[in-house]
């Protein structure tokens, strides 16, 4: 018994010297924290919650978080990301109010299933801003309610798709595609559809031959499975592709290895790359900078996320706005440099890309005819 | 008491070693552990959201610490959790009966979805010794799956494939009441249902025949065997119950502290229940602790990360560390048995010294 009290008062002990020694660091923490808030002289501070998967899958998360940490540096602010345990509503939730307490009050949320967190969040915390990727907000029953202080961005991906399109088909010529897609959300879909219009375009205008059967049209299901990735590759290589789309975040990342291992032992197979420039992610020689990834159908979030900020700073925060980032506004398209694609192509994709922008050539976005 | 004990050390150590990690990735423990604390109970509302992380903890603690005392190590927790979830999301979207009506009806489905799902490794076991470990593994599988094609296919949300519809508020454990006492909190009634069946479960593990046999099967299946106890009936009784308990914590998870259920995710909590287990010596009382320990942990770590520069993925790292020292009761338990003995082979060596001189 004498032992038992010995162990209890020692728990006691060390449980008040944390608690002491908590309180006795408030002055320094405070401090500390104060010396990295350079930010604090323009005004704000620019927090992120992550959407399901990690700060670099080469997508969502990263290209936000790309583009707001360039606009914290050239405008010096303070900037962060919180990760939540989970994705529903409840977490996602704790996170915002947790940004919100430490003072991030210049939110980013990257994803749909931020849209009725948003909904609540902005009613909640009406002093902060929050930008919402790819959804807006809503009480569950897909009613847009933006406040003043909430802007929603959508991206046209169903062109972006398209562009990636035209350029697979001028470059290869001919040959059989393939997609492969994560989750069957509209922004997959339309990324689909649109290229699957590109090739379309292609083979009827630009003289080219590119064919897509609808069994090579396939969603993994998932974000982040990219074993499962590779296999759905491996399977569609050894049925004849030349090329697939990879809409599909982590899911892509295994195919564009399969597509290296076969790059390697001598097959020629390409992958399109998505989101973001992907060329980096399928260099598979590093002496020669060759890559495996074709080109990319991009959204340009980090430019995106950028703007935004910069546009609060100027005052000019588009609050309770729906915004699209589309062609006309060069939030869509395809990299700027693309090693593997030949000038011809590049000039082509150019021009239709104009014409994108002139409206001369319109691009779906509903499912209409196309496979899946 | 010795128990409580060890528990508590157990929780100290996983603290100490969080605190090392801390240190060693260059961030400063006590402000770290600081923020992590306040951001679970700084005010009314974030400790109502730690209480409401804990609520599916609690049940699946409970399931795997009362299938532990029948000597059956229940890994299916996230499985039946889900399954029984997902019945009772089908039940709250399917039906149209007033709320407390409602209410017993999602809960009863998600005790007997549960349940189903532990029923299945229960007869496997009792009728055929396979393993528990395998079947309630690939049990969650299965429900993994059948929730992946069920859902979109039945239960889909207008626009989105990968989640359900929205359940309406009469079928939500979610209490306007509730929320409002604690500041907009997303508390919501699962907690006093994981109150209840805590107390349930100890009386029946403590107090009733029923439970006597469960325990005598945990502690030697031979000798309950021997003494006329019916040992393959108590192994699918404590698999059904452990089930149930699991089912219930899907009916708390998802809808409770969330409103629809997604596609594509095995809740953490049903392998978190068994740290929560293992941290509470599989005593239902202590499991609410432990549970509610977690529950802490899982709700101050996003504001740790916001106050302080550690990044979510370290603070990820420092959670599961505490957790994973937590859930070394027993050794910590054999440690100090060990210094007990010998301290008392000490002093008899020095009485046998002094009577000798």
């Amino acid at each position: 018994m004498k032992k038992t009290m010995i162990l209890l008062a020692l728990v006691a002990m060390f449980g008040s010297l944390l608690a002491g020694c908590g309180s006795a660091n408030d002055g320094g923490a405070n401090g500390g924290n104060g010396g990295n808030t350079g930010g604090e002289a323009a005004g704000f501070k620019v927090g992120m919650v992550t959407d399901a998967g990690t700060i670099d899958d080469k997508s969502f998360n990263q290209g936000t978080w790309e583009g707001i940490k360039q606009a914290a540096e050239e405008f010096n602010l303070d900037s962060k990301y919180l990760k939540p345990a989970g994705t529903t509503e409840a977490e996602y939730m704790k996170e915002i109010g947790n940004l919100y307490d430490a003072g991030f009050k210049f939110i980013v949320t990257p994803g749909f299933k931020f849209e009725t967190s948003i909904f609540q969040a902005q009613d909640k915390y009406e002093d902060a801003k929050f930008i919402l990727i790819d959804g807006f907000p809503h009480n569950g029953d897909f009613n847009a309610v933006v406040n003043d202080n909430t802007v929603s961005i959508f991206f046209a991906e169903h062109e972006s798709g398209f562009l990636a399109g035209v350029a697979t088909a001028v470059e290869l010529q001919e040959g059989e595609a393939g997609f492969i897609g994560g989750m069957e959300i509209p922004a997959v879909q339309k990324f689909n559809w649109g290229f699957q219009q590109g090739l379309a375009y292609a083979n009827d205008n630009l003289g080219t031959n590119i064919s897509l059967k609808p069994e090579n049209v396939v969603y993994e299901g998932s974000f982040d499975n990219s074993a499962a990735g590779g296999q759905l590759a491996a399977q569609m290589y050894d049925r004849g592709v030349n090329v697939i789309f990879c809409a599909a975040g982590g899911v892509g990342i295994g195919a564009i290895s399969e597509a290296k291992t076969r790059v390697q032992s001598g097959e020629e197979v390409w992958i399109v790359g998505v989101d973001v420039d992907q060329y980096t992610d399928g260099i598979y020689d590093e002496e020669s900078n060759s890559s495996v990834v074709l080109t990319s159908a991009m959204k340009k979030i980090d430019q995106v996320a950028y703007d935004m900020i910069k546009a609060e700073l100027d005052g000019e925060f588009p609050g309770g706005e729906i915004l699209t980032f589309d062609a006309k506004n060069d939030g869509v398209g395809i990299p700027t440099e693309n090693p593997n694609l030949s000038d011809a192509t590049v000039v082509q994709v150019e021009d239709v890309f104009a014409q994108i922008k002139s409206g001369e050539i319109v691009v779906a976005e509903e499912q209409g005819d196309f496979i899946k | 008491m010795r128990n409580t004990i060890v528990s508590l050390l157990a929780v100290l150590f996983g603290l100490l070693a969080g605190a090392l990690l801390m240190a060693v990735t260059g961030h400063n423990p006590f402000e770290g552990y600081r923020y992590l604390f306040e951001g679970g109970m700084r005010d009314i509302s974030r400790f109502g959201d730690t209480l409401a992380t804990a609520t599916p903890l609690i049940f699946t603690g409970l399931s795997v610490a009362f299938a532990f005392r029948t000597g059956l190590f229940n890994i299916g927790a996230a499985g039946q959790m889900l399954f029984g979830g997902f019945c009772a999301t089908a039940v709250g979207l399917t039906l149209d009966l007033s709320k407390p009506l409602m209410l017993v009806c999602t809960v009863l489905a998600g005790f007997l979805g549960g349940a189903l799902w532990a029923f299945i490794p229960g007869l496997l076991k009792a009728k055929f010794n396979v393993h528990e470990v395998v079947s309630t593994i690939m049990m969650n599988w299965i429900a993994y799956w059948t929730i992946y094609y069920m859902v979109p296919a039945y239960f889909k949300g207008e626009y989105l494939e990968t989640e359900s519809r929205q359940l309406p508020d009469f079928a939500s454990l979610k209490s306007p009441f509730l929320s409002e006492a604690f500041g907009g909190s997303y508390i919501n009634l699962g907690i006093f249902l994981a109150v209840l069946a805590v107390i349930v479960i100890a009386f029946i593990i403590n107090k009733t025949t029923l439970g006597y046999e469960l325990k005598a099967v945990g502690f030697n299946r031979h000798a309950a065997e021997y003494a006329g106890i019916g040992v393959n009936r108590g192994i699918i009784v404590s698999m059904l119950i452990a089930g149930g308990l699991a089912g219930l914590g899907g009916v708390a998870e998802f809808t409770g502290n969330a409103s629809n259920i997604q596609i594509g995710k095995l809740p953490t909590q049903g392998f978190d229940g068994i740290a929560v287990a293992l941290l509470a010596n599989n005593a239902p009382l202590g499991v609410l602790f432990a549970a509610v320990f977690f529950g802490l942990l899982y709700s101050g770590r996003g504001f740790m990360n916001a106050m302080t520069d550690v990044p979510p993925e370290i603070a990820d790292s420092i959670i599961a560390i505490i957790i994973y020292f937590a859930a070394t009761s027993i050794l910590i338990e054999r440690l100090v048995r060990k210094l007990l003995r010998i301290r008392a082979d000490k002093r008899e060596q020095s009485a046998e010294k002094g009577r000798e001189s």
